[in-house]
Order: structure tokens, then C-alpha cells, then sequence
């Protein structure tokens, strides 16, 4: 039976609804990332970020840097996109980030891993299928040292919608 | 080895930027599955939404959404020649807002606010803070974000 395999198959799902969110909640997230020297000169070349400490190793140890340093939005990419499938792979758009702090600069090679916290989740006023989550996301390098910390937002939608008024 | 003034702009050292200030930056970008399928892997982002045009085209958009990472990501380069090429370090983001989708083939441009400058703990540079702005093709805005930089004084790494 060819269509056996999708008979029987049992769905494994990825990512939290809003009623999965409480305040104060913790996660450690999923995997960490090593972040080589080729992510950082990509993603500085196709974003056009234009500063030659991120993609000339000459000029960044003439600025007293030991290799050349990893473009910080890269890192807060990674740090984010590590915390997608725990806070927002399925819940809605990304509304906003504030308060973002870049500790220090890092270099290629460095491994970093992201923790996130629950900081508020309220419903949507004018929508009953959604509400919007707070968190706050933190990265860490090998020895837990913190690298970057930021809040952010989604709409997250209602696993049970409430009735419209 | 090349002198270090040489290989950066001479027109964006911390004296020249004017608080108050509105640069509309030269150039612009189209997003396509290089800037938005490529970075939003390398970031582990695992929301198929930026990566699955079949299940995106039963969805209320109807198409792939760019992921809102990377389109202020090229909103913060495509302003970052005129701005940050001089900055010994960026210290720091605000604000980020994102209010239009971004899809496959849409274009953004950028423009930058300078919001405020002060003196650093060092006396070779100071802080600037930026808001920049991206608009699409239709000149509809996309995303905006407030960055913080420490950048160059011309004083001590410019040519005398």
C-alpha cells in the first residue's frame, strides 16, 4: 500500500499558541550555534553592511582586534532565531525589539546559546483570534558570559478563540 | 599596509554628523530567497513562513513573508556606509519596528535621522545615535530602528 505510510503517520507539531505562555516561564533554548567566519562575512556582504572591521581582518587588528569582528546583527539574528521554535514559530508576526545591548564585540568561532524569559502577555483589544507576548532574550557565550540581551514582541494567536463581542 | 584612513569615508566621523539631520542613502535593495531564505536559515530561524512557498499559499498573505530580521538587518546596511563605516563598535539597537510585510521581489530603500550625539568615556570618538527608516518600492514605510554606534573623531583618526 503506497499511501500506508501517510495513514499512519502521526503528526509531530512545532511552536506554542498563546495560551501556552505564562509570565515568568523560562526556556533554555534549542541547539546554540557556532558562528564561523563565513556566516559573519556573508551576512555583512548581503546586508551591505559597510564597516571594514567586519570583513577586513588587517584593518580590524590594526583597531586591536585579534580576527575581525563578528557583525553584532548577525549574533542578535542567531540569538533570536534560536528562541523562534519556544516563543513565535507559529504564533504570528514579529511586531518589535527594544532595548537591545550588545555587551561586547565577538570574533568567529565563538558558540553561543539564548535563554528567554515570559515578561507579559495580554489579548489583542480589537482582535479575539490574537494576543501579544513580551519576552526577554538573552546570549550567552561558552562560559555563560552574556553577549546580548534584548525584548521583544508577537501577535500570538489563540489556540480557542474568544468569542467576538 | 594601507593607511587607515584611507579605507574609509571622510565625510562620516563623529563631526560631521548634525543632530536633527536626514540622510536619504544612495542605495537600494531587492529582497529575494539570497537575502531571506539564505539568512533566515543561517540564523536557525525555524519559521517555515519565510522558507515554504507551498504552505505559504494557502495562508491569508497568500505568498512567502521575508523574515523581519533580515529586513531590518538591510535596513541597518544599506545605511551603514554613510553612518556607522566609521564606528569603532555598535553599542546597540531600539526601537525596531516592524509595520509592513516584506515579501520575495519587494525592494527597500533607507534613510537615517541623526538623534543625538554625545561624548564617550574615550577621547577618540563619540556616540551617535541614529533612527533609520526602510521604505519599500511603493515608498510605504517597512521598518524603522534606532541604532547606537562609537564612532571616530576626525580629530585623532582622520588625515590631519
Amino acid at each position: 500500500m503506497a499511501d500506508d505510510f501517510r495513514a499512519r503517520a502521526v503528526l509531530k507539531p512545532k511552536g506554542r499558541l498563546y495560551e501556552d505562555f505564562e509570565v515568568g516561564q523560562k526556556f533554555v533554548h534549542h541547539w546554540g550555534r557556532t558562528i564561523h567566519e563565513g556566516d559573519t562575512t556573508l551576512f555583512s556582504s548581503l546586508t551591505l553592511a559597510f564597516n571594514a572591521l567586519y570583513f577586513n581582518r588587517d584593518f580590524a587588528k590594526a583597531h586591536g582586534h585579534p580576527d575581525i569582528v563578528v557583525n553584532p546583527h548577525l549574533l542578535f539574528n542567531v540569538v533570536l532565531g534560536l528562541s523562534v521554535e519556544d516563543c513565535s514559530e507559529i504564533g504570528g508576526p514579529f511586531l518589535g525589539v527594544y532595548d537591545l545591548v550588545y555587551d561586547r564585540p565577538v570574533y568567529p568561532g565563538i558558540t553561543v546559546t539564548a535563554k528567554t524569559e515570559t515578561l507579559e502577555k495580554r489579548l489583542s483589544s480589537s482582535d479575539p483570534k490574537n494576543g501579544i507576548v513580551t519576552w526577554r532574550t538573552e546570549g550567552f557565550d561558552t562560559d555563560g558570559k552574556r553577549i546580548v540581551g534584548f525584548r521583544r514582541s508577537n501577535i500570538v494567536r489563540l489556540r480557542n478563540p474568544r468569542e467576538a463581542a | 599596509m594601507t593607511k587607515l584612513s584611507e579605507l574609509s569615508g571622510t565625510d562620516n566621523y563623529f563631526e560631521d554628523f548634525e543632530v536633527g539631520a536626514v540622510m536619504k542613502h544612495a542605495r537600494g535593495k531587492t529582497i529575494t530567497p539570497l537575502e531571506n531564505v539564505l539568512i533566515t536559515n543561517m540564523v536557525m530561524n525555524t519559521a517555515q513562513g519565510h522558507f515554504n512557498v507551498h504552505a505559504m499559499e494557502s495562508s491569508p498573505w497568500g505568498h512567502i513573508l521575508s523574515y523581519g530580521g533580515v529586513n531590518f538587518s538591510m535596513v541597518l546596511g544599506l545605511s551603514a556606509q554613510d553612518c556607522i563605516e566609521n564606528a569603532l563598535e555598535e553599542l546597540g539597537l531600539d526601537n525596531i519596528k516592524l509595520s509592513k510585510p516584506v515579501t520575495h521581489g519587494d525592494t527597500l530603500y533607507a534613510y537615517s535621522e541623526v538623534l543625538s550625539k554625545t561624548d564617550a568615556g574615550q577621547a577618540d570618538a563619540g556616540i551617535v545615535i541614529f533612527r533609520h527608516y526602510g521604505v519599500n518600492q511603493r515608498d510605504e514605510l517597512v521598518a524603522q530602528v534606532e541604532r547606537k554606534a562609537l564612532i571616530k573623531r576626525r580629530s585623532h583618526w582622520g588625515d590631519k
